[in-house]
């Protein structure tokens, strides 16, 4: 039994709890941060990357439109090399309330987000493949971001600061002793060790699973219900400014251009687990006809690959209020001293990721009040590791790095231009067998042929690099395609199924991946 | 001008089809949208390898095969068939032999470390034939990434042929005598076309091999000399040596095609490629001519007799909507083993069965292709290689069978209905 | 559905930039591109086609300018067996380039041939004096970044249009408008006058109306404006005689594709005089055979005793009609004509003209040099005039248009 102590641990590894555990460590706390899987594996690696201007809250919630206004600016310019510095437009389809403009703009002035009108040549000058019959629209600071280059930079940065991070690293246990937190064990998901952490101070930042962590302290009741929603990566960007619908925040009104490909988003469903992340064919047609109001001809573009994430909607049972109205998605900061006579814990949770700094500040202030010490945030006049230079993201990044070296190195995955020195150092640095670790770190295998070309390749790599034997690689290789089924099997048409229908020429008829050495039963 | 017969598709079975018309002494064309399977091909010959348990033995296992899928494409054909079409297609292959036959599979080795079922190979794979067992060597290039010996070596080991005939491998990683650190399987075969290269890979080599049966190479072993290149291997390291197929684009595919492509040339058929075939022009039950999309027009062939070899999902010869509509992309014939509408095509398991894998157009005994009823469609059509319903070629270890067999086969029907 | 608007609908007119979502990176191209195995320089087509144009903001420039190695031949968009079309990605993403970047000075003044033969036809004897000889070149290479042993033709001095203007296609029930291009009227009048009697003797009368260049070499050099201006000018002229329901044929095969689509897809040209343009402009071995098909060519053909290799260049293959060449010479008797089937012969329009170009055109065309001189023939046949230059300069044997040896068949001369 390993034990390890710090002043804070902090369970969650998504957008917030990385938000959390940076604060906590640039405050001077000693800091741990648990995750049970990869970092940004739940609903932060899970949504579209639209930073948002505020604009989709204006009309409905505009102090929530201010609060994102403000994290926009503060993370545009701590966190630059993960956002590119899109744009975003509002456009009114002839599907669209004609009246629902005149109160966006208002609302936007009355909330501070930065606001010009467009007429409707203006709109399809900048983005020539939207609907023609578009009548007009705003443009406001939107931006794409990168969501894990964003919470690995936060842990990069908590790292430097002084705290630990451990992946794969579940939590299993919290012990209340006198009314106080004080332990809690979580357990190596790769060994199965178990290690008990002995901790000032317990931070719940597992968003949408929030309920079942605090349960573990005997705070029943906080319950976070999935709001599901599915988004579809489409091959190449169809625009390259983040699209919104100007109406009513409804379903499939979003196409964000986000590094290589344009997702549209989302849909809303409350289901009961979480874990679940299904995707139904209706709501995959509904994103399919709504792409097609928003950029004609979007039915016969490639769907790369679908996925669901699920909003934390945050239900107090113990407020006593019955319908969902009470759901709401502004963050939620739970303080169990007061709510349920538990020190020494606090659960984070809702919110979105645009706000995930303020969030972590907001809990971090909390904390600090109750431990009756006074340590100011910093969190926004630090720039991320890798931002330092204050240069937004930019597409043809990938692109202008391999042209300057041409010859000197291999392309392993072509369709996202990954060298094998990036591959290499990216395995060594997150000592992962999981390939799938490396899709998120890297983009690996994220672009057109869906690992078709790359993967057999980074598997011949992964079984040199980590000194692997080969039924260990193979199970790295198998879990991979089973994983990539999920995302391609609900859009499979078109160019993406004669893409799947090649790779498995590849994998079953030339590779014969089925009938490779399975790891001996343990 | 009106062809004898026209084949749309130039992949192993459009261009079977058409080199055997055309040795006939039809007037041949082949209209293509571009390169066909050949490229994509490890270059063996698999004709049956699993149903799904390993098949050793095709020629006996093919009947009950066939008696428990009566809609595969070898329902449609005897074993002679099939043995006649291996063995025409060995005739042609000028760049070198082709050995096994249906009589037994031999066990090659995938680039992943797999066994792999095969009938007929090219004689450069032949040494690395598994079921003898035995020792191997491994060898990969630092510059050639499509290729992993170690990898490969390690799940190799893990193979018993047979009790007491375990195979041992072993890797060799080279640092090949070529400057750019990305080099193509391509670029490679023309590297080893070249004497003073090769010499340079033996030289680097040769106190590396020893202690083994045979030395095996990612298949980059030369394009048209590939003979030549293999026998210097030999003489050279003084140990057969075999090639082992990896990712697309294949070189001993392409060897293949030009093969093929020569030898059509050669017999008087003409390889058009073009726009996509957009449709035909019919009366009744014969189509008259192929419609292709030119450069500002669109151009037809006129033929007495047409092949549709336009493959299956993967080159687009069936193709599938956003709205789930299944279409079979030439000349619109209706797709068998398409579920419903609404339905699902796909299985959610990666490894599980899937409702629409074998999705393709139905075939009569002539390969002429049929209705829901079985009534013919077209009486001067014939459909060959992966368009054909019925097959699940990958897991089966079928395709390159299905492929050469069928378009053999189509050639042969037309042939008979012209005497 | 009626074929044409099925045409019009699936993949014709389907957006170049769009045509990146078929890419199944089965490198296929990459395995056919003669310039990608010549030189290190040039990623390769999926390379710089449909997989950088992903990295690419459809408004800004391109950061890899690697891409300028491409030739824009279009092998790579004949083989892809999904339809991507390749080398249109990449001949639009270098035009962005260049218009970031400035087109540099050599490649605007190579790219107007209907500029340099209108000063320089004045002057033919001495400027082809200067131009053959070699420390004129070595300055021209140093200076003009022109490779001192380009094959840069010959000015004739008096151009096909002065022979035109004299000539009266006689009264004839067909007719027909011969676009003769630049080279003809400028290098290679002899052809143009072949061509005419060879239409003449078809039955037509040969209407050349005033023309100028089709704004192909700005095109392929990355002035897309200059181009555009070219190539429009151009349709204006031959608008009027399409919309009078007259074919158009050129012997200039590489010409005609860019009024056949390249102007629509690279540079975007939308244009109903264009359009009708394109409608009706033939290759003219095409168009030959096409008449052949409906039983009215004049099959009057005296034999020809001889081995002709002929190679098919890229920009005829590009049309995607075969090689009626081949089919015209099967109608020739006693003439053995071979189809080469090689790759490209690496001019590539004015690529191979370039000084830092020069080699890798020169490596590309190799075989296909070999191949003609092992043939033994007089002469050599291919329907595009750069590519004859680059045969000749390679092989030491003289190359003619195909239409050249139907002129000789027909017995014209006399």
């Amino acid at each position: 039994m390993n034990r390890l102590e710090a002043d804070v641990l902090v369970i969650g590894g998504g957008a917030t709890g990385a938000g959390v555990a940076r604060d906590a460590a640039m405050r001077g706390f000693s800091t741990i941060l648990a995750e049970r899987g990869d970092l940004a594996m739940g609903t932060t690696g899970r949504f579209h990357g639209l930073l948002h201007s505020g604009g989709r809250y204006v009309v409905r919630d505009p102090p929530s439109a201010t609060e994102c206004m403000q994290e926009n600016l503060i993370l545009r310019r701590i966190a630059a090399d993960a956002i590119e510095d899109t744009g975003g437009m509002f456009v009114t389809t002839p599907w669209d309330d004609p009246a629902y403009a005149a109160k966006f703009h208002d609302g936007c002035k009355g909330a501070g987000v930065p606001v010009e009108e467009l007429s409707a040549a203006e709109v399809l000058r900048r983005e020539p493949r939207l609907n023609p019959r578009i009548s007009g629209g705003f443009a406001v600071p939107d931006a794409a971001v990168d969501a894990w280059k964003t919470v690995w930079a936060c842990a990069r940065s908590a790292q430097e600061h002084g705290a630990r991070i451990l992946n794969y690293h579940r939590a299993v246990s919290l012990h209340v002793s006198d009314g106080a937190v004080t332990l809690a064990a979580v357990m190596d998901e790769a060994t199965g060790e178990t290690t008990e952490i002995e901790a000032g101070f317990v931070i719940n930042a597992t968003g949408v699973w929030a309920g079942r962590i605090a349960a573990m302290a005997g705070c029943g009741g906080v319950t976070v219900v999935p709001g599901n929603g599915i988004m579809i990566a489409m091959n190449h960007r169809l625009v390259d400014t983040v699209i919104n619908r100007c109406k009513e925040p409804a379903d499939g009104d979003i196409l964000v251009p986000i590094r290589t490909v344009s997702v549209i988003g989302t849909t809303d469903s409350l289901v009961d687990d979480p874990d679940e992340n299904a995707i139904g064919r209706d709501d995959v047609e509904l994103m399919l006809a709504e792409g097609e109001r928003l950029v004609p001809g979007f039915r016969s573009v490639r769907a790369l690959r679908v996925w669901a994430g699920a909003r934390p909607l945050f239900k107090d049972d113990k407020a006593g209020e019955a319908d969902t109205r009470a759901m709401s998605r502004s963050f939620a900061l739970i303080d169990h001293r007061e709510r349920d006579g538990v020190e020494r814990f606090l659960t984070i949770t809702g919110g979105k990721f645009t706000t995930f700094r303020k969030m972590a500040e907001a809990t971090l202030d909390k904390m600090c009040e109750q431990l009756a010490t006074e340590r100011p945030c910093r969190t926004a006049d630090e720039t991320l590791p890798g931002s330092e230079s204050g240069h937004h993201y930019w597409i043809g990044a990938r692109l202008a790095a391999r042209e300057g070296d041409l010859t000197g190195d291999q392309l392993i995955c072509e369709c996202e231009l990954i060298t094998r020195h990036r591959l290499e150092d990216a395995m060594q640095r997150r000592a992962t067998t999981n390939l799938d670790d490396i899709r998120r770190t890297l983009r690996l295998a994220m672009g057109p042929c869906q690992g078709g070309f790359c993967i057999y390749r980074a598997t011949g790599i992964l079984h040199d690099l980590a000194r692997l034997d080969g039924p260990a690689a193979n199970n790295s290789l198998r879990r991979f395609l089973e994983e990539r089924w999920k995302g391609v099997q609900p859009i499979l048409y078109g160019d993406q199924l004669r893409q799947a229908r090649l790779d498995d020429w590849i994998f079953q008829g030339l590779l014969d991946v089925e009938h490779l050495p399975e790891s001996a039963p343990a | 001008m009106i062809y004898d017969a026209a084949v749309i598709g130039a992949g192993t079975a459009g261009l079977a089809a058409a080199l055997r018309m055309a040795e006939g002494g039809l007037k041949v064309i082949v209209y293509a949208k571009g390169v066909g399977s050949t490229h994509l091909t490890g270059g063996t010959i698999d004709v049956l390898g699993y149903t799904p348990h390993l098949v050793e033995h095709p020629e006996t296992e093919l009947p009950s095969f066939v008696d428990a899928h009566p809609d595969h494409p070898y329902a449609r054909l005897s074993v002679a068939t099939i043995n006649d079409a291996l063995g025409w297609f060995r005739g042609r292959m000028t760049t070198y032999d082709y050995t096994g036959n249906l009589a037994a599979n031999l066990m090659l080795p995938t680039a992943a470390g797999a066994p792999k079922p095969s009938a007929l190979v090219p004689e450069t794979m032949a040494a690395g034939d598994l079921r003898g067992g035995g020792r191997f060597v491994i060898v990969g290039f630092t510059q050639l990434k499509d290729f992993y010996p170690a990898y490969l070596a390690d799940n190799l080991s893990r193979f018993e042929a047979a009790p007491g005939l375990p195979v041992n491998a072993r890797s060799v990683t080279q640092r090949a005598p070529i400057a750019q650190a990305d080099v193509t399987p391509l670029s490679f075969a023309r590297h080893f076309e070249d004497a003073e290269f090769r010499k340079a890979v033996i030289a680097g080599l040769e106190r590396e091999v020893g202690g083994s049966d045979a030395v095996g190479f990612p298949a980059v072993l030369g394009l048209g000399e590939a003979r030549t290149v293999c026998q210097e291997l030999q003489d050279g390291l003084g140990l057969p040596v075999f090639e082992v197929p990896t990712l697309p684009p294949s070189v001993p595919g392409m060897r293949m095609f030009n093969a093929l492509k020569r030898a059509l040339s050669k017999a008087g058929g003409t390889v058009v490629m073009g726009g996509p075939a957009l449709g035909a022009d019919a009366t009744g039950e014969r189509v008259e001519a192929l419609v292709t999309a030119a450069a500002a027009r669109t151009r037809s062939y006129r033929a007495r007799h047409f092949v549709l070899a336009t493959g299956g999902f993967a080159s687009g010869g069936i193709v599938m909507d956003s709205t789930g509509a299944v279409k079979e992309s030439v000349l619109g014939l209706p797709v068998a083993g398409v579920p419903p509408t609404g339905e699902e095509r796909f299985s959610p398991g990666y490894w599980a069965s899937h409702p629409m894998a074998r999705a393709g157009v139905a075939v009569d005994d002539a390969l002429r292709p049929v209705d829901a009823d079985g009534d013919v469609l077209y009486a001067n059509v014939r459909i060959a290689g992966a368009a054909i319903a019925g097959a699940e070629p990958w897991r089966e270890k079928s395709g390159e069978g299905i492929t050469l067999a069928t378009g053999y086969a189509a050639a042969s029907s037309i042939l008979e209905s012209d005497a | 559905m009626d074929l044409i608007d099925r045409l019009a609908d699936e993949g014709a007119h389907e957006s170049v930039r769009a045509s990146l979502d078929h890419c199944v990176k089965c490198t296929i191209c990459e395995s056919f591109c003669p310039f990608s195995a010549a030189t290190p320089l040039f990623p390769g087509p999926k390379f710089v086609g449909p997989q950088a144009e992903r990295f690419r903001d459809p408004t800004g420039s391109s950061p890899d300018i690697s891409l300028d190695y491409c030739s824009g031949c279009g092998i790579c968009t004949q083989v892809c067996p999904q339809g991507v079309k390749i080398a249109e990605i990449n001949a639009r993403a270098r035009g962005r380039l260049w218009a970031e970047h400035g087109v540099p000075l050599r490649n605007k003044l190579i790219a107007r041939p209907s500029l340099s033969g209108r000063l320089a036809t004045p002057f033919a004897g001495p400027v082809n004096w200067a131009l053959g000889n070699p420390y004129v070149r070595n300055l021209v290479e140093r200076i003009g970044g022109v490779h001192r042993h380009a094959p840069l033709p010959r000015f004739a001095g008096r151009t096909f249009r002065a022979w035109a203007r004299k000539h009266r296609s006689p009264v004839a029930p067909k007719t027909i408008v011969y676009f003769h291009g630049c080279s003809t009227n400028y290098f290679e009048p002899s052809l143009g006058a072949m061509a005419v009697a060879v239409l003449e003797h078809n039955g037509y009368r040969v209407i050349i109306p005033r023309q100028d260049c089709c704004g192909l070499p700005l095109q392929s050099n990355g002035s897309f404006d200059a181009a555009r201006t070219y190539v429009r000018r151009l349709a204006a002229s031959l608008a009027p005689y399409a919309r009078r329901g007259h074919d158009i044929v050129a012997t200039s095969t590489s010409c005609s594709l860019m009024l056949k689509r390249e102007a629509l897809e690279i540079l975007d040209v939308d244009d109903p005089d264009l359009a009708i343009v394109s409608a009706r402009t033939y290759d003219i071995c095409e168009y030959l055979v096409l008449l052949h098909e409906r039983g009215e060519l004049a099959t009057d053909l005296e034999p020809l005793e001889a081995t002709v290799p002929y190679h098919a260049p890229c920009q005829q293959r590009g049309h995607g009609i075969g090689k009626p060449a081949m089919e015209l010479f099967a109608l020739i008797p006693g003439l053995n004509a071979v189809d080469l089937d090689i790759d490209c012969c690496g001019i590539a329009g004015t690529y191979g003209l370039k000084k830092e170009k020069y080699d890798i055109s020169m490596a590309v065309g190799d075989r296909l040099f070999k191949e003609v001189r092992t043939a033994g023939s007089e002469v050599a046949a291919c329907d595009s005039e750069t590519c004859r230059w680059q045969i000749t300069h390679g092989s030491g044997v003289p190359a003619v248009h195909p239409i050249e040896l139907l002129y000789r068949s027909y017995n014209l001369s006399g």
